[in-house]
């Protein structure tokens, strides 16, 4: 698209506000590309891009994987831009473009790593080509924007540009079916000890063969519709990996990755089988755009959870952990879920599944705690479920339904209070909170540390 | 008591699994037989005594029509004959006329009641809701691409309180058509509804039965009556 008086207005007008937010000391990460896209709403088509774009989309994992990817790039000295200060949707990459660009929009960089929302997919797309886009996967998200994963499936069908290459999930029928003419490489994992050869989860977003909508067969399963299938129907397979996670040391952390016959061991943050996945892509992407595996292995090495997403101390002899836990997405909680019941030890497990915003401003859409796998709290090892927020008589219902037991559970409105009564019988204490609700989080764990100073005066 | 799930592999959207899931719990003893999208459904041909079919993609939707096309007159004799059915999300405007894209162009439904509805696919509409059936409050959410028309205000199910009925301007939500029951209300209605729940069930032939977790369920309505009153539109 050709630079017009409009683009050139709408820039510059974006760089005064950009100014004018440093000068108040607000940080106000997408408000210029808003504008900007206010002013000439095709800003990212008229707009200069860097030489390669790279990427990053799908429902769950693409925060973890993008930072993942910047991560390796910055600490191979390989000069980019992207869109974590920001947000992942059409004003987010145009914020991004415009900070990271010349006075009349030339980019700074030859590269750029952007996070995708997928569903803003007919925002983005028309105006920007991505070289290599990555889609970790497809699941049902929150209700309220995302619908259903066939609608997003469908809005990437539609949206995505037939020249841009697709690093996909071949574990992921789902995934798998995008795009069928676009260019492609897969990654996958072979084997992993948590395989299971039946669902145990609520949700199975692909209960059918995405080619002819037979019985679809589940070789081997890792979480709701993940794992290697075919179809005895019509013969379709999930397809061969390129990028073959042949081996996971989950003593030592460590993954073997295969390409082309060649192995490579690359350090591993967590053994969850998402962390797993999430590296395996990341790895994907930058051997695709170009880096060595030496020089992913040895970025790979110095490789951490950020601490927003998961902390651990000792409080009291009690191991103390903060783990994030997406509200309105019944995946991402049920993963967490299922994580917290394989932890070892004997837990309490604090909750607090709200949406800090929709219960602010009114009676949260509780729905989503019906397709979330509660019934994983319900086991042994978990010796209390301590339920907070303005929702929990719902959320209490919901755990009862799960066949947790009465007596494992107390719930209340303010989550901050679960402090007082944690169980003697604990030795690990869980507290899952939202992106926008750690500060309850915080504030239970401050308190712990409180009673303990308190307890040994 | 024979319960027929109708396509749970794919209508079960936003949740709504759950409906079933906690009547299996209050009715233990019943049968619930779940009928796959390939099968051919019980209710045409047996004495069943609750139909459930819950929210699906738009795709399956029509499928679903085009699926029972062929059996319309036995699904409208069932109806008629009084079999008590709940379909909750977007599975109610298969019995309704028609459903119209953006584009204008129709899906022909089956016409078993007087309904259309509108779909507008890049702008999802998500409320919650509070009405009133037969003199008891009842609440949930709404999150659907659609809104729904009727000429037959004879149809009403839940009188509006707060939120959004069947469109904008309707003043009630939901269809009663007959024993048919459609409503738009996820979350899942019948476990955080206990006063409609039973109504159903002395419908369905199960009076003075307890639910499942009565108590727990009566005392969550109760807190979010309080939280519905305190809501600002």
């Amino acid at each position: 698209m050709k630079r017009n008086l409009r683009f050139y207005f709408a820039l510059m007008f974006a760089r005064g506000t950009k100014l004018v937010l440093k000068l108040i000391g607000r940080k106000g990460t997408s408000m210029p590309g808003s504008w900007a896209i206010i002013l000439c709403p095709d800003f990212i088509g008229r707009m200069p891009k860097p030489k390669k774009i790279i990427g990053i989309t799908g429902t769950n994992g693409k925060t973890t994987v993008s930072n993942m990817i910047e991560d390796v790039l910055e600490d191979n000295g390989v000069s980019f831009m992207c869109n974590r200060a920001g947000t992942n949707v059409n004003t987010g990459i145009a914020s991004a473009l415009i900070n990271n660009s010349k006075f009349f929009g030339k980019p700074k960089h030859d590269v750029a790593v952007f996070e995708l929302d997928e569903r803003s997919s007919p925002k983005l797309y028309p105006y920007m080509q991505p070289d290599m886009l990555l889609c970790t996967n497809i699941f049902r998200d929150s209700y309220k924007r995302n619908a259903h994963a066939e609608f997003i499936l469908g809005i990437l069908n539609k949206e995505i540009p037939k020249t841009t290459k697709l690093i996909l999930n071949a574990d992921d029928p789902l995934c798998c079916s995008i795009a069928p003419d676009n260019e492609r490489v897969y990654y996958g994992i072979d084997h992993l000890s948590t395989d299971k050869n039946e669902c145990d989860n609520i949700v199975n977003d692909m209960p059918v063969c995405p080619n002819c909508s037979g019985p679809l067969v589940h070789d081997v399963v890792r979480y709701h519709h993940i794992g290697r299938v075919h179809c005895e129907n019509c013969g379709y397979r999930s397809p061969e990996p390129d990028y073959r996670a042949s081996y996971v040391d989950e003593e030592n952390g460590i993954m073997r990755v295969e390409k082309d016959g060649v192995a490579n061991e690359y350090k591993l943050a967590s053994t969850s089988n998402i962390n797993i996945y999430n590296s395996l892509a990341a790895v994907a992407v930058l051997r695709e755009a170009g880096l060595s595996d030496e020089q992913i292995q040895k970025s790979f090495e110095k490789m951490e959870i950020t601490e927003s997403r998961y902390s651990e101390s000792m409080i009291g002899g009690k191991r103390v952990i903060l783990h994030l836990t997406k509200a309105k997405n019944p995946i991402a909680s049920s993963r967490v879920y299922e994580i917290v019941r394989n932890a070892p030890g004997k837990k309490s497990v604090i909750i607090f599944p709200y949406d800090y915003f929709d219960d602010r401003h009114s009676v949260e859409n509780t729905a989503w705690f019906y397709d979330t796998d509660y019934e994983f709290l319900n086991d042994e090892s978990i010796v209390q479920l301590i339920i907070g927020g303005n929702r929990h008589h719902d959320t209490y219902v919901r755990a009862l339904l799960a066949g947790v037991p009465k007596e494992k559970i107390i719930h209340m409105q303010d989550e901050c209070e679960a402090s007082e009564v944690i169980s003697d019988e604990a030795d690990t204490v869980f507290v899952l909170h939202d992106v926008y609700t750690i500060r309850s989080a915080n504030i239970i764990r401050d308190k712990l540390i409180a009673k303990e100073k308190e307890a040994a005066k | 008591m024979k319960i027929e799930i109708l396509f749970p592999e794919f209508c079960n959207l936003f949740g709504d699994a759950y409906n079933m899931v906690y009547l299996q719990k209050t009715l233990p003893e019943a049968e619930f037989i779940r009928t796959a999208i390939g099968d051919d459904v019980r209710f045409t041909e047996e004495k069943i005594d609750l139909v459930y079919m819950g929210p699906m993609s738009e795709r399956v939707q029509e499928l679903i029509i085009k699926k029972f096309k062929p059996i319309r007159e036995k699904i409208m004799k069932a109806v008629e004959s009084g079999t008590v059915f709940l379909f909750t999300g977007n599975a109610l405007e298969i019995f309704g006329d028609y459903i119209e894209n953006e584009d204008g162009s129709r899906v022909e439904a089956l016409g078993i009641y007087r309904l259309w509805a509108k779909r507008d696919m890049m702008h999802r509409h998500n409320s919650a809701f509070e009405g009133t059936f037969e003199g008891e409050t009842v609440m949930g959410f709404k999150t659907q691409f659609t809104m729904a028309y009727t000429p037959d205000d004879s149809l009403a199910l839940f009188k509006k309180t707060r939120g959004v009925g069947l469109n904008p301007k309707a003043d009630f939500e939901g269809i009663r058509f007959h024993n048919f029951f459609g409503t738009y209300l996820v979350a899942p209605i019948l476990v955080a509804n206990p006063p409609f729940t039973k109504y159903l069930l002395k419908l369905m032939g199960a009076e003075n039965t307890e639910l499942a977790f009565e108590a727990e369920t009566v005392a969550a309505y109760e807190q979010r009556k309080k939280d519905f009153a305190q809501m600002v539109h």
